[in-house]
């Protein structure tokens, strides 16, 4: 690679870096602009910068609660699909059986189920039970696509541990479920550790099952965003403050499980 | 065609010195042998001759003309690796076909000419198949089909036999040694394997450290080595080497006393090959009396592990006396003829 | 047998069915109960907003409509067409473009990827949020640079021109999911075994000629692996489109998803909105069949 050609490609990495980071910098900014600066015609870069926002939508507003409401749904969410879903991936990795991958491609269309449809007659039955404005109806209705996502990037990481191991936890005495829960599980902690950041992302970032099955008291983070934003006219400040609360727990998993984000993604396929 | 290495210098990104200053010059049609244990940097010389990694410092010449910045493209060389590195998704006939192709030959041209190449490595029934349905024999014979079916000045071999099994590997040794008097085409060849360089090599060139050791015939690196690394890197098994020193005229270590008339005095390592020393039945006037470690039947030869004292040294003879136990007595002689001796620091051949 | 024997026996040879059992009744449970369902209401009038329409049987009269009179539901149908296509393919060649740079790219590779990562890792409502800002039509920073630099006038707001809109929402994917396309084809080429490669070089082959040989055949299982997945998940978007431009104006951008939502949840005709929302599931579900035969093939079978 000749000098030339480096310079060229820093400069273009450079530049796709700034297209990729500045809406999400300008979004930052705005939270914390004041109404005059963040209004005005032409776009003010420097500014002394005011967190008025926060506290008024959280506190005045009442969004706090929501705060609460996306935590105690990802993570119920996180925890119910690792429970249900690792030791049911670890029987896909380890254990054969007719129909077996008939069995996990109806895993997969479960992750792939349109959101669209699955809500429509999701949302008549929970209202039938009365499951509807509950986090509960949030939390059932994220493990649908969740669970999908255990079963299938838990299978890679099962296969991953060499076969020995099991036969080694058997011959010392284990039953086939002490081996899981006392020697496998431990080593596939790290991706477990992956995965549970990925389920919780895909959790907190979820709209439209929350939107719809949830009128008033469940709300979730994201769906708070639409409220501030009226044909009326947009808090933008305000709106900008929740936008940004609402990806700060990305950002941080974000560089903790970037190591996996390729399995996970790619459901297993690709290792990365 | 004159190939030369001119103070060639190689320093990977992480500080290792591959390569320290290597001159070496041979003519075309040679089969030039790299030889050398890992890490002596043969490696790195034959894929700086390629083009695939670039110089610290020097100059590689071919007939005087500076390539050491040319593209591997441009050089007129091919290179068989040691994994073969067919292309898996192309057919064996394309993987053949590929450097005409990229060079724009006709179809029939190629054709003609891979089914020339294939059949002079007996493979024209594998022309069909796909490199994952090939045996590491087959896959290595495609990967020399597809080194030298455009006819390249140099073909440069990194050790392409270690992958095969003891008995293929000198079945293809034999191949390769055909095709090169066959075609004429220079071969540089990479290994780290005494016998297959001495068997296959015009010329060796014994490398340690980066460095050029000796550049000879194998008649000559046997006979005559340069050094102790090399005498004893040579030959199975390699030639004995004893530290010791010549104290008016006599060699001696430990318990050995041999006489070294008219060479000078100091320390030196002395060295003599297994299959010089001769064996007598029974000790003579110019014998000296070693006591029988193991012994090793290879028919029909037989390797003697002996000692005296703390000098040990392997002996080869003929395996004509079946009754000798360990602890028996041999009775050696040391031919003066025979004998090489080393500079114990620099480990270099004394004339 | 003891108590205690039995239990043992099942911990150990029960495990297959007892491990596995709760996902699939859950899975069964949430999904299959409502997919039946689904089905079910199609075949009914349910609305929340007409009296007189509890759910009362319809034969295939909700299809018939759909597939006769109801020009929207093309016209959707079209406009996500047109979005699927548009995007992937766009994402696809700035993808691989951006990781065949990452690729060389050895220093701080991780670093970089990393931050080239957050516009995906976003909620998409947010995604939604600061494009919509950033094109506001009146204090919009992009929108100011436009008209300032002549590209756009004065009275045009791109969110609201009905000409435009359905390019910058292609747009906006664009910018989000790049990075996704980038990430998995980078690691197919990191995964590219090296020795192949400088055989091609050393069989005279120019760049131009090794990517075209070598690179993009080896790398086929898994391009189609991210064009399909990219493919189904632009067929099935809806939050960040909704929050940009709820669909509209008009019907510019009103994407299969919003569509059924908007007759479902807008105009409350539930039957005829599960016919709408049973057809999105049966093509993602067709398209979901055809990435794992893709996908299966390609790791060989080689599961347990």
């Amino acid at each position: 690679m000749t000098r030339a050609w480096r310079m060229a490609a820093l400069a273009a990495l450079i530049v796709v870096l700034v297209i990729a980071l500045t809406p999400y910098v300008w979004l930052f900014m705005t939270s914390i602009k004041s109404r005059l600066d963040a209004l005005a015609d032409t776009p003010v870069w420097l500014f002394t910068p005011t967190f008025e926002h926060y506290p008024k939508v959280f506190l005045d507003k009442g969004y706090l609660p929501m705060v609460f409401n996306s935590l105690v749904v990802a993570g119920t969410v996180t925890v119910l699909s690792l429970a249900v879903g690792v030791p049911g991936a670890y029987v896909f990795a380890r254990h054969r059986f007719p129909g077996k991958e008939d069995l996990f491609f109806f895993f997969l269309t479960t992750r792939m189920a349109p959101p669209i449809s699955v809500v429509v007659p999701m949302f008549l039955l929970f209202s039938y039970v009365g499951l509807v404005d509950t986090r509960t109806s949030v939390i059932l209705a994220h493990s649908t696509f969740n669970l999908s996502l255990v079963v299938w990037m838990m299978r890679g990481f099962f296969e991953d541990i060499p076969r020995e191991i099991d036969e080694a936890a058997q011959m010392d005495g284990h039953t086939k479920a002490g081996m899981f829960f006392r020697v496998l599980l431990p080593i596939a902690a790290p991706g477990i550790a992956a995965t549970a950041v990925l389920c919780f992302i895909l959790s907190w970032n979820e709209f439209l099952y929350a939107l719809i099955l949830v009128a008033f008291e469940s709300r979730t983070l994201t769906v708070g965003i639409p409220g501030l934003v009226t044909p009326h006219g947009t808090l933008w400040g305000q709106v900008a403050a929740v936008a940004i609360v609402a990806t700060l727990p990305i950002i941080v998993f974000t560089f903790l499980v970037q190591k996996h984000l390729v399995r996970g993604l790619t459901f297993g396929a690709v290792k990365g | 065609m004159t190939v030369a290495f001119r103070k060639v210098s190689k320093v990977f990104a992480d500080g290792t010195l591959a390569l320290d200053g290597l001159d070496l010059e041979f003519e075309a049609g040679e089969f030039v042998v790299l030889l050398g244990p890992s890490g002596s940097g043969k490696t790195t010389a034959c894929r700086l001759l390629a083009g695939l990694e670039q110089a610290s410092a020097g100059r590689i010449e071919v007939d005087g003309q500076d390539i050491t910045d040319l593209p591997p493209r441009e050089r007129k060389m091919s290179m068989v690796f040691q994994n073969y590195a067919l292309y898996a998704h192309k057919s064996v006939y394309d993987n053949i076909a590929y450097p005409l192709k990229v060079r724009r030959w006709p179809r029939a041209e190629i054709e003609s000419k891979v089914k020339e190449v294939a059949g002079l490595l007996d493979i024209e029934r594998l022309l069909k198949r796909r490199p994952r349905q090939l045996s590491g024999g087959e896959a290595q014979r495609v990967a020399v089909a597809r080194a030298l079916v455009w006819q390249p000045d140099i073909c440069l071999m990194d050790e392409p036999l270690s992958n095969l099994d003891a008995i293929l590997r000198l079945q293809t040794r034999t191949e390769l040694k055909r095709l090169h008097e066959e075609l004429g085409t220079t071969f540089v060849f990479v290994t780290h394997d005494q016998e297959e360089a001495m068997t296959l090599g015009t010329r060796i060139a014994v490398l340690k450290d980066g460095r050029l050791v000796q550049f000879d015939t194998a008649h000559e690196i046997y006979h005559r080595p340069a050094s102790r690394f090399v005498a004893e890197f040579i030959g199975r098994p390699a030639m004995n080497t004893i530290d010791g020193g010549i104290v008016d005229g006599i060699f001696r270590a430990g318990d050995v006393a041999l006489p070294t008339p008219g060479r000078d005095p100091g320390p030196v390592v002395l060295g003599i090959r297994p299959e010089h020393i001769v064996l007598h039945d029974s000790p003579r006037e110019d014998t000296l009396d070693f006591r029988l470690d193991v012994p090793e039947i290879v028919e029909p030869d037989m390797l003697l592990f002996a000692a005296c004292g703390e000098v040990a040294l392997v002996v080869r003879a003929k395996a004509d006396r079946p009754e000798l136990r360990r602890g028996d007595a041999l009775h050696l002689e040391f031919p003066a003829d025979r004998l090489c001796f080393f500079d114990p620091d620099t480990g270099a051949r004394r004339p | 047998m003891s108590v205690r024997k039995r239990v043992d026996r099942l911990l150990d040879k029960g495990v297959g069915p007892l491990f596995l059992a709760p996902s699939v009744l859950l899975l069964v449970v949430l999904l299959l109960g409502p997919f039946i369902y689904m089905v079910v209401l199609s075949f009914t009038d349910l609305s929340y907003a007409l009296p007189g329409r509890d759910g009362n049987f319809l034969g295939f009269d909700n299809y018939r409509r759909l597939m006769r009179d109801d020009p929207v539901f093309w016209e959707s149908f079209r406009t996500t067409l047109t979005f699927v296509f548009g995007v992937v393919s766009t994402e696809f060649v700035l993808g691989f473009a951006l990781a065949s740079l990452l690729f060389h790219q050895i220093q701080r590779r991780r670093f970089v990827l990393t931050l080239l990562l957050i516009p995906m890792m976003l909620a998409p409502v947010t995604v939604g949020l600061m494009w919509k800002l950033m094109l506001q039509g009146e204090f919009g920073m992009l929108t100011h640079y436009l008209r300032a630099a002549g590209l756009l006038d004065p009275q045009t707001a791109l969110l609201g021109d009905h000409r435009l809109v359905l390019w910058i929402v292609m747009l906006v994917d664009v910018w989000e999911w790049t990075p996704f396309v980038t990430l998995v084809i980078l690691a197919g080429l990191l995964s590219l075994p090296r020795e192949p490669f400088e055989a091609a070089i050393m069989d005279g082959a120019r760049p131009w000629q090794v990517f075209r040989d070598m690179t993009v055949p080896l790398l086929r299982p898994i391009l189609a692996l991210v064009a399909l997945l990219r493919g189904i998940d632009a067929f099935k978007e809806f939050d960040k489109v909704f929050i940009l431009t709820g669909g509209g104006p008009g019907n510019a951008t009103e994407l299969l998803s919003i569509y059924t939502w908007r007759i479902n949840f807008r105009n409350w005709d539930l039957g005829y909105g599960a016919t709408s929302a049973f057809m999105v599931y049966l093509v993602v579900l067709i398209l979901c069949a055809v990435f794992y035969k893709a996908i299966y093939w390609r790791a060989g079978g080689g599961q347990g």
